[in-house]
């Protein structure tokens, strides 16, 4: 892999990342650590760089929580009738919410009987605009099978393909700061959030304030996903830890 | 296609309301559960509220709304606010200690001016506390407050956090504090074991950034 100067901001981000999930304080720190290789740091190393780009399907064993546990647990916490709703933010230009929406359809069998909303968010306008045109390369695409592909995708040329229209206008896409209670607050209460990768890149007490602002879009019981280098634990105590055999989230206590 | 797109909840197009101070007050004293955590979420931006966030925090059971009184403390980060938070320091239960701490730092620059005080504290658990407080201040300064702990503290295990902190952060300027300490308490092995550990990863991290 070759980075050139333009790349520079991402490097930080992406060493600053592995700092952060490491515990390490100093840059000297970190780099004694990633030279002894200490419990597999080189590949945590180069696994935060070819990570770059989000794609259809990450972190799959999430979603395979959501509908071997997650919906049925919701689904005996609400009222019979209630539409399920699902938060992906930040959702970047789009995959995460799409993912949970093919991923329902390919896998829930209940996904006929139950009104679902997903909402994706994100701070960034342009990678919200992208999200609302669906439009993906080869490399996103990547997890999918081509049945799912040729279910859910129309070709655009051969290297990129669009999200069929029903689905692009099945998620809603908004913009939020997801430290900012005014732009959090009238989003509603969620059943599931999805909110991976983000929190490790705040102050303590940015981490806090977001925190407290997904609990509040959580209905009680409710579920919250992290990014796999992330754990609430270090970030809040507001929420519970939930284990399944497919992943470990947090949860808004029923009361 | 079952997936709906319905437009925002009703009611909620727009963010909270800029806060009632009378009734945040009002909830804080004698509110419900949820109202006295909307009420902790909102008073950051009340004037005058610091008073009723500490009587609060006396009072409060829930942990979670807790959290956001501390949170809202934090927040705040005037003098008063951390103020109200340091006593905190010194509760019986674990779990506020903890939040207190966490507050603490969250608050950042605005509680500095208060670790020097709380590494001279007379509570060993507060001097404890502290130790881990003051590593998120500029290192020079943060390197001179742990250097006077080493000097200075009568008690084994403060020494012990000072050095362990040290070890993450240290400059070659602590090495002398360092190797007094280890002098200091050359009866109790664990100390010196750190303190030499300390010093051999101060030594190695001054080399590695020369090379």
């Amino acid at each position: 892999m070759i980075f050139t100067e333009p790349k520079r901001y991402y490097v930080e981000r992406r060493v600053t990342e592995r700092m952060t999930a490491t515990g390490a304080s100093s840059f000297e720190l970190y780099f004694a650590r990633l030279r002894a290789d200490l419990q597999g740091e080189i590949e945590q190393f180069v696994n935060a760089f070819t990570i770059n780009e989000t794609y259809f399907y990450r972190e799959e064993h999430q979603l395979a929580c959501l509908t071997s546990e997650l919906l049925a647990a919701r689904l005996n916490a609400k009222p019979r009738g209630a539409p399920i709703r699902i938060w992906s933010v930040p959702c970047s230009t789009g995959e995460e919410p799409y993912s949970i929406a093919i991923w329902l359809l390919e896998n829930w069998p209940y996904v006929d009987e139950h009104d679902i909303e997903i909402v994706g968010s994100d701070i960034d306008t342009g990678a919200i605009a992208l999200a609302r045109g669906g439009v993906y390369g080869k490399r996103a695409l990547s997890r999918l099978s081509p049945q799912v592909v040729d279910r859910y995708f129309t070709a655009v040329d051969a290297e990129s393909w669009q999200i069929v229209s029903d689905l692009r206008d099945s998620v809603r896409f908004t913009r939020v700061n997801i430290v900012e209670r005014a732009e959090t607050q009238p989003h509603g209460q969620f059943d599931v959030i999805f909110c991976r990768n983000v929190l490790i890149y705040f102050d303590d007490l940015s981490r806090r304030t977001a925190a407290e602002n997904l609990f509040e879009n959580l209905l009680p019981g409710g579920f919250i996903c992290l990014g796999h280098t992330e754990s609430m634990s270090r970030i809040s105590p507001l929420f519970e830890v939930a284990r399944f055999a497919d992943a470990i989230v947090y949860q808004r206590p029923s009361r | 296609m079952p997936l709906i797109r319905k437009p925002p909840p009703a009611g909620a197009q727009t963010g909270p309301a800029a806060p009632d101070s009378a009734a945040v007050f009002e909830a804080l004293a004698r509110g419900t559960d949820d109202e006295r955590w909307a009420a902790a979420r909102a008073a950051a931006d009340v004037p005058g509220i610091v008073p009723a966030l500490e009587d609060a925090l006396e009072r409060e059971q829930k942990p979670v709304v807790r959290e956001a009184l501390f949170s809202a403390l934090a927040r705040i980060a005037s003098p008063q606010s951390i103020e109200a938070v340091v006593p905190f320091l010194r509760s019986d239960d674990a779990l506020v200690r903890t939040e207190a701490t966490d507050a603490l730092l969250a608050a950042k620059e605005a509680a500095w001016p208060y670790f020097a005080a709380l590494l001279r504290d007379p509570s060993v658990d507060v001097r404890i506390l502290a130790c881990g407080l003051a590593r998120d201040m500029p290192s020079d300064v943060a390197v001179k407050l742990y250097c006077d702990v080493l000097e200075s503290e009568p008690d084994v295990n403060v020494c012990a956090a000072a050095v362990e902190v040290l070890a993450e952060i240290g400059e070659t300027a602590a090495l002398p504090a360092l190797e007094r300490c280890a002098t200091r308490f050359s009866d109790t092995p664990f100390l010196v074991f750190s303190i030499q550990m300390a010093i051999d990863r101060v030594r190695s991290q001054a080399s590695g950034s020369r090379a």
